[in-house]
């Protein structure tokens, strides 16, 4: 096999851009788990379900309780209306999911949030049919020429779109209050509380920016594949495991091992098997949690006697 | 006199003189990040004593605990226990070579019964393994029986029997205190490790305890405490370790105490007039 | 509260009763449909106890026991169907490869704990069902395995699901037998401190490693066993089966039947077997309710049916508390 340095290259801008999707999920998983202790298993709910609501709007005709409705609407208008239900979603997410259960320990979350993303896979079924429904792309070419690299637009607004989300996740963290309102409260809820940081408040917020980060991650890929019911389950399992890899609690780590995985994820799959290509990650997330559980940049946590 | 105690040299050879302890620590360091916790430890516990462990906040103490039950791994020095050595293995091997504890978070297995707790007590003492399980009658009944009636012997001597079928949890906390200590002693464990067992109790619930601790030490149980009840410490221990920033200050009976200089300094940060 | 009874004269007669009522369930229903469930119920019984050993007991969060159901069934099949086997020694080897898989897995993933552990299994599962989605030779992919023999005894041969349905319940006995032991000795007791304080639990002379991963072998070669019966039963077995959001089914089950306990464990599968049928007139929607349901449980009902029934219980049998 001879070393191809444009088939590479092309590997590499496509891994990159699943990798950037699985990194926005990631960032998701960790920005909700800094802040709350939990793991959220429907997080790839967070992806499909803002999909499902775009293309509602999105297209000009779309089964919804089984009548064909023709809602559509501008594209700017589209991205309006998903951004708002997320944030209402996440709302309520947080109402019934999480804050019932805060006190109780990570393992009755976790099964509240696998109970969410059963009744969101279900319910999405119930609303719009069980038949895959095709995102249709901001762009009307398949393929661009970029030199000799034959590339895919969408992965370039991927890569795009992600590079200023990953500049604004940096800056919200650092240079603003809110930020480190957020940053305070995921090191030390009791502390924060005591300093007069509404954690209540920060909590509903980093739900609803985590949804918000799934929209996009759904907005973004969906035109790739097509809108069903199952498209978030695979992606969160992989981001999960992403951020593992990454060092589990850190937004770098997130972000570089959702990138990492995608990366590997898309050689793999190409020079060695196609039909395992959903086992590489984890297969590389099982070899971390063996060798270096704390993961690339996560920290040792010992327990308080 | 410095402000760091005495020499250590001096300290070290007293140490190194006195006969030899059933538990031996010596030169033990732990360090978390970098912080060191425990800095060059040597103390001396012989058997048959109530050995108490003092010093102020953030000394050393719980961690020295944390490390010769091995919930800590030590980054140096040596613990030796009856002759074997302690660094290295894990924390149910120091249960089975006959050291127990309880914990200053009192840490009882909440959801099962006060005896179910003390039963539990009595695993490295007893052997029906999975094939034992399955097999309905003899041994397996028998152990089950035995280990039955000594963990209500154990309630009984901590006077405790009649909330045997109670949740753990259920308990006031000063009867959970109990009950970790009575889990513990179900390990016929020779050296008892005790993490603030005061903590939390009026004046009459201490003379309980210090009468329990006694009993316990007239069963021919070492107990090694750390406590900040001075006046339970003077009037229980037979030998007081002190410890500042991790070290060694002082070591002696508890007469002894109140006229070292290093001991006044540490506690109370400057000189003081010999008493 | 959980407590640790032997089995007294007064509990032995009604179970007595309880097991001649079930032995002769088959000679009333003649429903074949009604019978499959009944015998699919049993089925997953095993698996949820099985669940039950590790999660209930021990407190570990395991989300692979679909795939060993899958590594179970795989195994019969192919030894009976490929080479020939005879049934019974085919589901004891069925049984051996699960807890072969489950302490080489095992080994490694139960010095993990928590969300880790969790997520290692649910890779595990992953790759397991890609393995035989893939592993053609062997498994024949997606297009699945046919022609799996049912079990016989000389010349009585286990092909009707009423007479199926005595082997499950002999299954069903036998494992909650076993469950039942391991919890009311010593090596439950300890898998039980380990879930209540892994900490005092080591500290108190418990190797927990070496029993978490006993835990997890038991809870594989529970749902290995039931893969093997559930293969010899329908003949037919595919990939699709052993995906993880059927390990979260069985999650589902033991949570919702309460998870320490043994009876917790049959009662959920059983309900949540039989659910869709109750809620039939719902069709598809009924997975919207069962997710619903799962919330409305772990946040009103954590220690589920069961963990009710005993609170009542408590409640109604009570004296009056003696003031302190």
């Amino acid at each position: 096999m001879h070393f191809d340095p444009v088939a590479n290259m092309q590997l590499l801008i496509s891994g990159l851009a699943v990798g950037s999707i699985y990194a926005l999920v990631a960032l998701g998983f960790v920005l909700i788990y800094n802040a709350v202790g939990v793991v959220n298993f429907a997080q790839g709910e967070f992806v499909m379900l803002p999909s499902y609501v775009a293309v509602t709007f999105m297209l000009p005709a779309v089964a919804v309780f089984g009548t064909i409705v023709h809602w559509q609407v501008p594209v700017v208008g589209v991205y309006v209306l998903v951004l708002l239900f997320m944030v209402a979603f996440a709302l309520v997410f947080n109402r019934i999911a999480y804050h019932p259960l805060r006190d109780r320990g990570w393992m009755p979350v976790v099964i509240s949030t696998i109970g969410v993303s059963i009744f969101l896979r279900n319910a999405v079924q119930q609303v719009w049919g069980s038949q895959p429904i095709v995102m249709p792309s901001l762009f009307s070419v398949d393929t661009i020429f970029l030199g000799p690299l034959r590339i895919r637009p969408q992965d370039l607004l991927i890569l795009g779109v992600t590079a200023v989300l990953i500049a604004f996740q940096f800056y919200l963290f650092e240079r603003t209050t809110l930020g480190k309102q957020m940053r305070a409260t995921a090191q030390d809820r009791a502390t924060a509380r005591l300093i007069g940081i509404r954690v209540g408040r920060i909590v509903a917020i980093t739900f609803v920016y985590s949804a918000v980060l799934g929209a996009v991650s759904g907005l973004l890929v969906a035109p790739l594949f097509t809108v069903t019911k199952e498209m978030g389950a695979l992606i969160a399992l992989k981001a999960f495991a992403a951020s593992i890899v990454g060092g589990f609690g850190s937004i770098p780590g997130a972000i570089i091992g959702g990138l990492t995985i995608g990366v590997i994820e898309t050689f793999g799959g190409f020079y060695v098997s196609s039909a395992y290509v959903d086992a590489i990650a984890f297969i590389i997330l099982i070899s971390v949690l063996l060798v270096r559980p704390q993961g690339l940049f996560g920290e040792r946590v010992a327990e308080k006697a | 006199m410095s402000a760091s105690g005495p020499a250590p040299e001096a300290a070290a050879n007293a140490v190194a003189a006195a006969e030899t302890g059933l538990l031996e620590v010596r030169g033990l360091v732990k360090r978390f990040g970098g912080v060191t916790a425990v800095n060059a430890l040597d103390m001396t516990v012989r058997p048959g004593d109530i050995h108490a462990l003092i010093g102020p906040n953030g000394s050393g103490k719980t961690t020295t605990l944390n490390v010769i039950s091995a919930l800590y791994r030590a980054d140096g020095g040596s613990l030796r226990f009856d002759g074997a050595e302690l660094i290295g293995r894990p924390s149910h091997a120091i249960a089975k070579l006959g050291i127990a504890r309880t914990f200053q978070n009192i840490r009882l297995f909440g959801d099962l019964s006060v005896i179910e707790n003390v039963m539990i007590g009595r695993h490295v003492r007893t052997r029906t393994g999975f094939i034992g399980a399955l097999l309905p009658g003899g041994a397996t009944a028998r152990e089950e029986r035995a280990t039955r009636a000594r963990a209500l012997e154990l309630l009984r001597f901590v006077d405790l029997e009649s909330a045997a079928g109670a949740a753990a949890r259920s308990l006031p906390y000063g009867d959970q205190r109990r009950v970790e200590i009575a889990r513990a002693l179900a390990s016929e464990p020779r050296l008892l490790l005790l993490d603030e067992p005061a903590a939390g109790m009026n004046p009459a619930e201490t003379d309980t305890l210090v009468a329990l601790l006694r009993r316990i030490r007239e069963q021919g149980t070492t107990l090694l405490l750390i406590e900040h009840d001075m006046n339970l410490v003077m009037s229980v221990s037979d030998r007081i370790t002190v410890l500042n920033f991790g070290q060694h200050i002082a070591e002696g009976p508890p007469e002894e105490m109140p006229r070292n200089p290093d001991v006044i300094t540490a506690y109370l940060g400057g000189t003081l007039d010999a008493a | 509260m959980n407590s640790s009874v032997t089995l007294s004269l007064s509990k032995g007669a009604p179970l007595a009763a309880l097991i001649v009522v079930l032995a002769l369930i088959p000679a009333f229903v003649r429903s074949d449909y009604l019978l499959t469930l009944l015998d699919t119920a049993g089925i997953y019984a095993i698996v949820v106890m099985g669940l039950g050993i590790l999660l209930g007991f021990a407190g570990q969060l395991s989300l692979a026991q679909a795939a060993f159901l899958g590594i179970g069934a795989y195994t019969s099949g192919f030894l009976t169907v490929n080479l020939g086997w005879p049934v019974w020694p085919a589901m004891g080897a069925a049984m051996a490869v699960s807890a072969l898989v489950g302490l080489i897995v095992g080994y490694p993933c139960l010095r993990l704990s928590g969300h880790y552990l969790a997520l290692a299994t649910i890779g595990f599962g992953i790759i397991t069902q890609l393995v035989l989605i893939n592993w053609k030779p062997v498994t024949n992919g997606s297009d699945g395995m046919t022609g799996i023999p049912p079990p016989q005894i000389g010349s009585f041969v286990f092909d009707t699901y009423g007479r199926y349905y005595y082997i499950v319940l002999v299954a069903v006995l036998v494992c909650a037998y076993v469950a039942w032991r391991i919890k009311t000795t010593r090596v439950g007791r300890a898998l039980e401190a380990i879930r209540e304080n892994e900490i005092a639990a080591r500290a108190t002379g418990i190797d927990a490693t070496r029993y978490k991963i006993i835990a997890f072998v038991l809870a594989g070669t529970y749902a290995g066993l039931a893969g093997s019966l559930l293969a010899h039963m329908t003949k037919f077995i595919s990939p699709d089966s052993y995906s993880f959001d059927q390990s979260v089914v069985f999650l589902v089950m033991l949570i919702v039947g309460g998870s320490a306990s043994i009876t917790g464990a049959i009662l959920g599968a059983v309900l949540l077997w039989f659910l869709p049928e109750v809620l039939r007139p719902l069709k598809t929607s009924y997975i919207m309710v069962y997710g619903a349901a799962v919330i409305a449980m772990i946040v009103f009902m954590p220690r589920g049916l069961i963990g009710l029934l005993e609170t009542l219980r408590a409640r109604t049998v009570r004296r009056p508390p003696e003031t302190a």
